[in-house]
């Protein structure tokens, strides 16, 4: 029978025990994913594995994980796409709690500065909405908060900045581009959210599970929003003339 | 913890890092900037090249308008900084002590692009005006040849790359959040999507166009040379 070598990063900070690395041998079957090899161990050779799951079906975002060091979803990757060796750690950018499970409640604490959707004051509930206003914010709703984007971030991993992440400009844009919605974030994301540090390198969009075009669709016209309110002399001028603030 | 950075931790400047892509990037950009000056191409058989329309003094322009664009910092952010140079763990060729600033400081400047965008969409109709005097350049006679198909894809491919730039789509349609608020939504949507397809494409079009234009250029100073690399498809008496 044919088998796969899962190499997987074991730790656990909170009881002293240091980064090492386990080998196990894992009988592969027609179609599995990398999940699928993980419960074979945790099922038949070591017990003591951590990994968190829950749908297995790439819709919960839990079983994120950097397979042979490129972030993605243990549950949508399957075996022979990465050959006989897997090299299975965890995101790197956030704190272990054991083995493959990452402690990722920095992102909460983030998203709850973002101001929620608000709608126009002349709006009156429920909200008819033209189809033709609701297809561009509505590729961000297909989000499953994975965080692999945050996870390949080099801002985030490597410069630790006050950047939000690309996770949460996807959320900013998909309010800021609301029809209904009449508040603008990008001054939230240009004085608070460090959006000048992202240097579009389109690792985020490359990972992403669900194909939204993070870099081009939400982080670009955010950039461009703060570009017409800061960089723009001429945006900056009807601005005062206007009397508005941002 | 997603700490913030770490207090004092020395970190080389960015632009002094021992960084040989980087300053051969510079030194190959002085050199292609010296060629160009320097040895200035004049109207040859009725060809304009590319670098020299309307004039030579377009080239800073034009030159600011490709550094600036999101196409391009993407991959001199990677390939010549190397931040990070690719998205896999091992070979991101980044790490917690180099110094970064982003688009916080001198890249800052990459948000005036949509001004050298102004300016590129200025300078797009000299192509189409070159090409069609190539087609007239002697008196009396239609002349079609492969140079004057080369200025035309030329001017077709800078097109589509200018027109598929994020900073239009932001300006063309990205920037309205209520199209059945606004006058004719339907063409202003139907224009952000067709603008949108495009946009899909504008890293490619960025690469291949700037290719064609080198490669124009090329092209007309080999003729200038003497190369027999032209030929005619038709030419008539008007």
């Amino acid at each position: 029978m044919q088998t796969v070598k899962l190499k997987i990063q074991r730790s656990e900070p909170s009881s002293g025990k240091k980064v090492s690395y386990d080998e196990f041998e894992v009988p592969v079957e027609e179609g599995m994913v990398v999940l699928d090899a993980v419960h074979y161990v945790e099922n038949n050779l070591d017990p003591s594995l951590a990994v968190r799951w829950n749908c297995k079906a790439a819709r919960c975002g839990s079983c994120a994980a950097e397979l042979n060091g490129m972030p993605k979803l243990m549950c949508k990757t399957r075996v022979d796409t990465l050959g006989d060796h897997i090299t299975i750690e965890p995101m790197k950018a956030f704190p272990v709690v054991k083995d493959l499970v990452t402690d990722v409640s920095h992102n909460y604490e983030v998203a709850k500065k973002i101001p929620p959707f608000t709608p126009k004051p002349e709006m009156k509930s429920p909200f008819l909405i033209n189809q033709i206003d609701i297809t561009r914010s509505k590729e961000f709703r297909t989000c499953i908060e994975c965080f692999l984007c945050q996870d390949v971030c080099h801002v985030i991993r490597e410069h630790h900045s006050d950047y939000f992440g690309p996770k949460h400009v996807v959320k900013i844009a998909s309010l800021d581009l609301h029809p209904a919605d009449c508040i603008d974030r990008s001054e939230l994301l240009y004085h608070e959210g460090g959006l000048g540090f992202c240097d579009i390198t389109k690792c985020c969009q490359a990972v992403c599970p669900e194909d939204i075009r993070i870099t081009d669709n939400a982080i670009i016209p955010e950039k461009e929003r703060i570009v017409d309110h800061v960089y723009d002399p001429i945006g900056r001028l009807i601005r005062v003339v206007k009397g508005r603030k941002w | 913890m997603m700490s913030s950075k770490k207090e004092g931790r020395f970190s080389v400047p960015e632009l002094l890092e021992f960084n040989w892509r980087m300053w051969s990037f510079v030194l190959l950009l002085l050199l292609a900037g010296a060629v160009l000056f320097l040895n200035p191409v004049n109207p040859y058989h009725g060809y304009v090249d590319p670098f020299y329309s309307p004039t030579v003094f377009v080239i800073p322009i034009v030159a600011l308008f490709r550094v600036t664009c999101y196409a391009y910092r993407k991959d001199y952010y990677r390939h010549v900084f190397k931040h990070p140079l690719a998205c896999r763990a091992d070979i991101r060729g980044e790490k917690d002590n180099r110094a970064y600033s982003g688009e916080r400081t001198l890249f800052a400047l990459n948000n005036f692009h949509r001004y050298f965008l102004y300016a590129g969409i200025l300078i797009l109709p000299f192509f189409y005006w070159d090409f069609y005097k190539s087609l007239i350049w002697q008196t009396g006679y239609f002349d079609l040849r492969l140079g004057s198909l080369l200025l035309l894809f030329n001017a077709i491919l800078l097109t589509l790359w200018t027109v598929s730039c994020h900073a239009f789509r932001h300006l063309t349609g990205g920037r309205t959040d209520c199209y059945s608020c606004k006058a004719a939504p339907q063409f202003r949507k139907k224009f952000y999507l067709g603008q949108s397809f495009l946009n899909k494409f504008h890293e490619n079009l960025a690469f291949i166009s700037l290719v064609v234009v080198i490669g124009v250029d090329i092209y007309i100073r080999a003729l200038m040379a003497g190369m027999p690399l032209d030929f005619t498809f038709i030419k008539v008496l008007l």
